[in-house]
Order: C-alpha cells, then structure tokens, then sequence
C-alpha cells in the first residue's frame, strides 16, 4: 500500500515539474519575444548590456573589459545628448557556459536593453547564438575571436547568423597567421609545442597555428591540459627535448603563470606565448614570454586618458570593448534618427552593420567598418574589415608588456 | 572488435614512441611528479577511508576540506605579507600555514559531522550519503562566491627569493639522473610520510586507536564497552580533516595556486586512490594514493594530458569489477 503512494507520489511530483517548467518557460517566451519585436521611445537615455566575467577564473579579463565599456559611457556621454546606460551581465566564461546562458535570456526579455555587447568567450557566443537571434540582439564583441563565429570553416558549418554577431578583434585566423608567422620569421623557431586547454576557443586557434607553422616546415606536437587541473608538472616533462618554444592558446591568465612558474621550476627554458586570453599583464608576468594580445593604439589620446585614470595601467584587453560601445551608441543614435525618436531592436542591429569608425574614435589603431560578404581566407560578414592585426608583446623582466611585433 | 585494433596499434605505437622519446630522464621526472601528487592524494584518501571505516559512509565533502586547507593556507601566507615580501622567516611562515590549516580544518571536519551527519546516524544509509553531496556543494559554492571563483596564486616559488626570484623552495636537495628533486618535493613527500606514520602509531599503538579500531569494528559492542562512540567517531572526523588540510597546503606550495574546485577534481581522485587501495584501510588509502599519483603522472606523460582521467577512473572501474575490495581491503563477513 505504501509502495502505490510512493509511486503515485512520485509520479504526480514529476508530472507537477513538467507543467511548471512547460509554464514557466511560455511564459517567458512572450516577454522574450514582446522585448525583441518592441518599438521603443529612444528618449534621453538608451540602454546597452554589456556581457562580460565579472567573476570566475577569468575575472581578470572581464575587469579590463568593464572598465573600458565604462570609459567608453563616459567619453560618450560628454558629447552627445542622447545618453547611455548599462545593464551588466556576468558570464563567468566558465566551462559549460550556463551562466552565459542565462545572461542572454535575462537581456533578451529586459526590453530596455536595445543592444549588447559581449560575451567574451568565443564558447559563450556558440550556446547562446540562437538566443540573440530570438531577441533580435546582434551582440558586438570586444573579445571572441573563433573563425567559425563568421564564417564556416572545413568541417565546421558558421555558428551564428550574418548580421547577428559582430567583432570589435581580428580573428583566430587571423591571430593564427600572425602568431605563426613572428614564431617562424622572427623567434625563427623550428620545434614547437602546442598545448591547448580543451576549450573551443583553444582549439581552434592551436589548428590554425598548427596548420600555418607545418606548412613552413616547423615541427609541431602537441598535448592537452584541462582547464580544471593547474598541476602542469607531467604535462611539462613530456615535452619533447628538441621543443624550442611552447604556445599555451589559453583564455585563464592565472594558468599561463602558473605555467610559465612550474616550466621553470621544472628546469625547462623553452620560450612560451600565450594568446590573447592570456594578456593579462597584472596576472601573466613571466619574464621572456611573448602574448599575443588585441591591437591598440597606445598613441591616441584617448589610450593616454584611460591609462590616466586607472593607475596607469592600460588595461589592454579591454580596449576593443570600448569600441564596441562606441558601436553600438553609435548605431542606436542612428536608428533613433532614422525612427524619428523610435527604434527597434532590429533596426539597431542593421544599423550596426553599417557603421563606419575613424581611426581616431576606434582607438584600435585603424578604422573600423564590418564586412557584408566573405573576404579572404578567414574572415565573413561581422568581422572587421581593412587592415587589422594583432600585437604581439615581450614580457619584459619587470612584467610589463612591450609591442615587439 | 577489429575496427577498433588499428586505432588501438597507432596508440600502443604513440606510447612506445613517447616512452623513447623521453628516456630515463623523462621516467625520473614522472616518477617524481607521481610520488609527489601520489602523496597528496594518499593523504587526503585517508580521510575517506578512515571515516568509512568508522560510518560506512562515503563523506564526499572530505574534498572540499581539502580545498578549504588550502585557502587557510594562503590566508596566512597574505597574513604575513605573501610569498614575494614576507614579514616573518620562511620556515616559521610555513609551520604557522600548516599548524592553522591543520587546525581550521580539523575544526571544519568537526563542525561538518555534527552539524550534517551526526542527526542522521540512524537513518537509512542513503540519507547521510545526500547529505555530504550536500555539505560539499555547500562548501564549493560558498568558497566561490567568496573568492569570485578566480584562482588564487600562493607564488609559492618566489617565497624567500628576491625580487620576484624563485626561492629556496626550489633549491634541490639531491638529483637523480640530473632529474632534480627539490626542497618542495622532498617538504611534500616526507610531510606526506611523517603524517601518515604518526596516523599509523595512533592508530595502532594507542588506546584512543584501539578505541577506534573497535567503534569500526563493532559500533555498539564498543559502547557497551563503556567507549565514548560519539567522541570517536568526531575524533576521526577531527584527523581526517586535518590530513585534508595539510595536504591543502602541500599543494598550494608545490603547485602556487588554489581555487574553489579544486575539492571536487582532487577529492574523486583521492576517493578512486581509497577504492583501489581498499576502503576502510589505512595502509590501502596511502597505497592507493601513490598508485593514482603514478598513474596520473605516467598517463600525462606517456599518452598525453588528456588521457589523465580517462585512465585514472578507468582503473577505478576496473578495480571494482575484478577485486572490488580494493588491493588491501578484506571482505566484510555478513551475520546470518
């Protein structure tokens, strides 16, 4: 007898989950869509969501990143009547990404937020793509830089829809290219060790450079390290003895030192470089390593306000954050315009695709234009067109970062 | 079966390759990084045999007190100014992480067992069981939202070093072929050994072990041989948990980093190394804990450092299907 109740306990518990889950979310559904197709008074102050890891292992990263967003509000602000605002967004970029996830909805169904930008991760983009689609959001991001955002690669189909994802960066292709090269031409080094962390991010980026260095003859091997297990020690003694340098494409900065610390105590000297996820230069200070990190011109006056008010320190992985600000204030000014004081989502987001930045207002070093159609060998519709490239920095023994290439 | 045997030749082959690749120095340097972690690990599987022994019962927060360890640890350290400009000498700096570490997680154990398990003493087998998942998501999310999940850098090497140089922990102590094994390795193993032999005297040598050994055998003729079972059973929390912690400061010396999930990946290890060695046995835990160490090691090396884990718990699975009382564990006789 008490066996039936149990099972009919059970049975009427799961049955209870189901309708409160089918419920809850349709009933999200017609806020999410009412946010996505609303018409909007643009008013005196517009609101952007800026998604990025307030916390989690690479806080470090998104604390650039929030700063620069900040100083972008602020430098608009000053000069423009049509005001911002921010509504952020914390991601964590942790494996799995339900964090980020759950960022989209939330910024999906809060109709007052007409554009986004973030994620950071380029894993972030690929589980919540069809999110933004939903909500008519096209996220502009200062920081994810897979291939596959924009445009398919072999074997691997394009993972968001053309005119719903936008970059602020070059890609990993072109990341890929330009690390493969100063490895090659000016390191000049011919045995090289690839260590990825797992991550989508990661990998892509290792088979670019993989790829590129091969075809000039260099060796490669390469081995994998979880992001969830900082004892590298068994990783390090299976480099190969002929390894000259070691590139760890890795998005923790706090791993690429801990890294660079258990390579040398470990009596290894092979050179390392890291990739843009690991330009961190409060975190990664191993002395003699290389970066790869996002352009910036250092020289602009905007660059030199920024370094001003934080301590003197430029924060660079997050400059490209700031332009994607700029981007996107800049595109709502013009839908309002256009809408005569009334906007959509939609009409932002086509805006987006259509703005053009000078060199001077990108503060990346070139202007900023996205592209519409493929170009090249890696870039697609959202990337940024023209001359753009990555830095690439020695860390000197005083942990600062100097361009060398 | 045969599709799967070229696959299975070109990995055989890769490994044999890698093996010769690396040489006698390559084995050194493995079998070093695999006694070290070994160690760790036996530690903290201690804790979870010796409770199961007491309980019967698997405290999955036991990894959490680990982790908990570490960041006492590292609390201390910063207390006395971090590893790149302490205020006070090294030696009496490491001593003081230990002694707080051991003791804060000694109490932590405590304080989890009365609070989580003591309540459901007699209830079904499966209650306390969801309530250490419980303690250990608690705890894991609690350190989370408390360090903002990012990790936390011990910097251990640069400890008593200058400006920014690695310090004496690196000095070596002695070489095997011009494989170094320095003052950190030795600290970790021989703390790890100290440990476990003053845990092996208590244990067997002494009243309180004999009273231990009793409550483990026989909960209730034990108290009606007038042992204070409650006490017993904190105690061993209490020693568990203060093997937890000081391996949490091992490896916030040897690897310079601890963050909020380092319980859960460290402690299924520690409780596949418990399993192998035999649950409920002491001498099985720290076999056990060397065993995993060296296979971690030898896998990372010799297969690749994605293949760590998939070895490790195949091997954990491969235990409990062909000798599922673990290499030193002994079969429990049942009443009938």
């Amino acid at each position: 007898m008490l066996k039936k109740i149990g099972l009919v306990a059970v049975f009427t518990a799961l049955i209870s989950v189901v309708v409160a889950t089918t419920a809850w979310g349709s009933a999200k559904a017609p806020r999410a869509l009412a946010a996505a197709t609303a018409s909007v008074k643009c008013g005196k102050k517009v609101t952007i969501g800026v998604a990025y890891p307030a916390t989690g292992p690479a806080a470090s990263l998104g604390g650039p990143q929030w700063d620069w967003a900040n100083f972008a509000k602020k430098t608009w602000n000053k000069s423009h009547k049509l005001k911002l605002a921010f509504v952020p967004g914390d991601t964590q970029l942790a494996g799995n990404n339900p964090q980020a996830v759950q960022v989209a909805h939330a910024f999906a169904s809060n109709k007052k937020i007409l554009a986004v930008t973030g994620p950071a991760g380029s894993q972030e983009m690929e589980d919540t793509a069809s999110v933004w689609k939903g909500a008519h959001l096209g996220p502009v991001s200062g920081s994810e830089t897979r291939v596959a955002l924009t445009r398919a690669t072999p074997g691997t189909p394009r993972e968001t829809t053309p005119g719903y994802f936008f970059r602020t960066v070059p890609n990993d292709g072109q990341q890929g290219d330009n690390v493969a090269n100063f490895i090659h031409t000016v390191l000049k080094k011919k045995n090289v060790r690839i260590i990825d962390d797992e991550e989508a991010y990661s990998q892509g980026l290792s088979a670019q450079v993989k790829a590129d260095l091969q075809k000039v003859g260099v060796t490669v091997t390469t081995d994998h390290i979880s992001q969830q297990n900082p004892d590298y020690n068994s990783v390090i003694a299976a480099i190969p003895g002929g390894t000259q340098l070691v590139y760890i494409p890795w998005q923790v900065p706090a791993m690429a030192q801990q890294f660079f610390t258990q390579m040398r105590a470990n009596g290894k000297n092979q050179v390392i470089m890291g990739s843009d996820g690991t330009d961190d230069p409060s975190t990664f200070k191993g002395a003699g390593s290389y970066v790869s990190g996002f352009p910036a011109d250092t020289k602009s006056g905007g660059f030199a306000k920024f370094k001003k008010s934080h301590n003197g320190q430029p924060e660079m992985f997050g400059l490209p954050t700031y332009t994607s600000i700029i981007v996107n204030a800049t595109a709502i000014q013009r839908a309002c315009k256009a809408g005569h004081g009334k906007t959509t989502r939609n009409a932002i987001r086509k805006q987006v695709a259509k703005v053009k930045l000078s060199k001077t207002v990108s503060l990346l070093g070139f202007p900023v234009a996205f592209l519409n159609s493929n170009h090249g060998k890696f870039q697609g519709p959202g990337d940024l067109g023209g001359a753009s490239a990555f830095g690439i920095f020695k860390i000197a023994k005083n942990g600062t970062y100097q361009r060398v290439g | 079966m045969r599709k799967y045997a070229l696959p299975v030749h070109l990995l055989l082959f890769n490994v044999y390759a890698q093996i010769r690749s690396l040489g006698w120095e390559g084995f050194w340097t493995l079998l070093r990084n695999g006694i070290v972690s070994g160690s760790l690990l036996a530690l903290i599987a201690l804790g979870y045999t010796m409770v199961y022994g007491i309980l019967k019962l698997l405290n999955f927060a036991h990894g959490d007190i680990y982790m908990v360890g570490a960041f006492i640890g590292y609390g201390v350290l910063v207390a006395f100014g971090g590893a790149l400009s302490p205020t006070i000498p090294i030696v009496p700096l490491i001593i003081l992480m230990f002694a707080v570490a051991m003791v804060g997680s000694g109490f932590l154990g405590v304080a989890i067992e009365r609070v989580a398990y003591k309540p459901l003493r007699n209830a079904p087998r499966i209650a306390p069981l969801i309530s250490a998942l419980g303690v250990l998501f608690f705890l894991e999310s609690s350190v989370q939202l408390l360090t903002n999940s990012a990790h936390v850098l011990y910097n251990s090497y640069a400890l008593g070093g200058k400006n920014g140089q690695f310090g004496p922990l690196l000095n070596p102590v002695f070489h095997v072929d011009h494989i170094p094994f320095t003052v950190v390795h030795t600290l970790v193993v021989l703390t790890a050994v100290a440990l476990m032999v003053v845990l092996v005297w208590l244990v067997y040598r002494t009243r309180f072990g004999k009273a231990m050994r009793a409550v483990a055998f026989d909960r209730e003729a034990a108290a009606m041989m007038g042992i204070d079972v409650d006490r017993v059973i904190s105690m061993t929390f209490f020693i568990g948990s203060v093997l937890a912690g000081a391996a949490g400061v091992m490896y916030g010396l040897y690897i310079g980093d601890t963050y909020f999930f380092l319980g859960f990946q460290y402690g299924l290890l520690a409780f596949t190394a418990a399993v192998v060695g035999g649950i409920g046995s002491i001498p099985g835990a720290m076999l056990g804990g060397l065993l995993v160490g060296l296979f971690q090691a030898f896998s990372t090396g010799y297969v690749g450092g994605q293949w760590a884990e998939i070895v490790v718990f195949g091997i954990l699975i491969g235990f409990l299907i062909i000798r599922p009382n673990g290499l030193l564990g002994s079969r429990a006789i049942q009443k009938v």
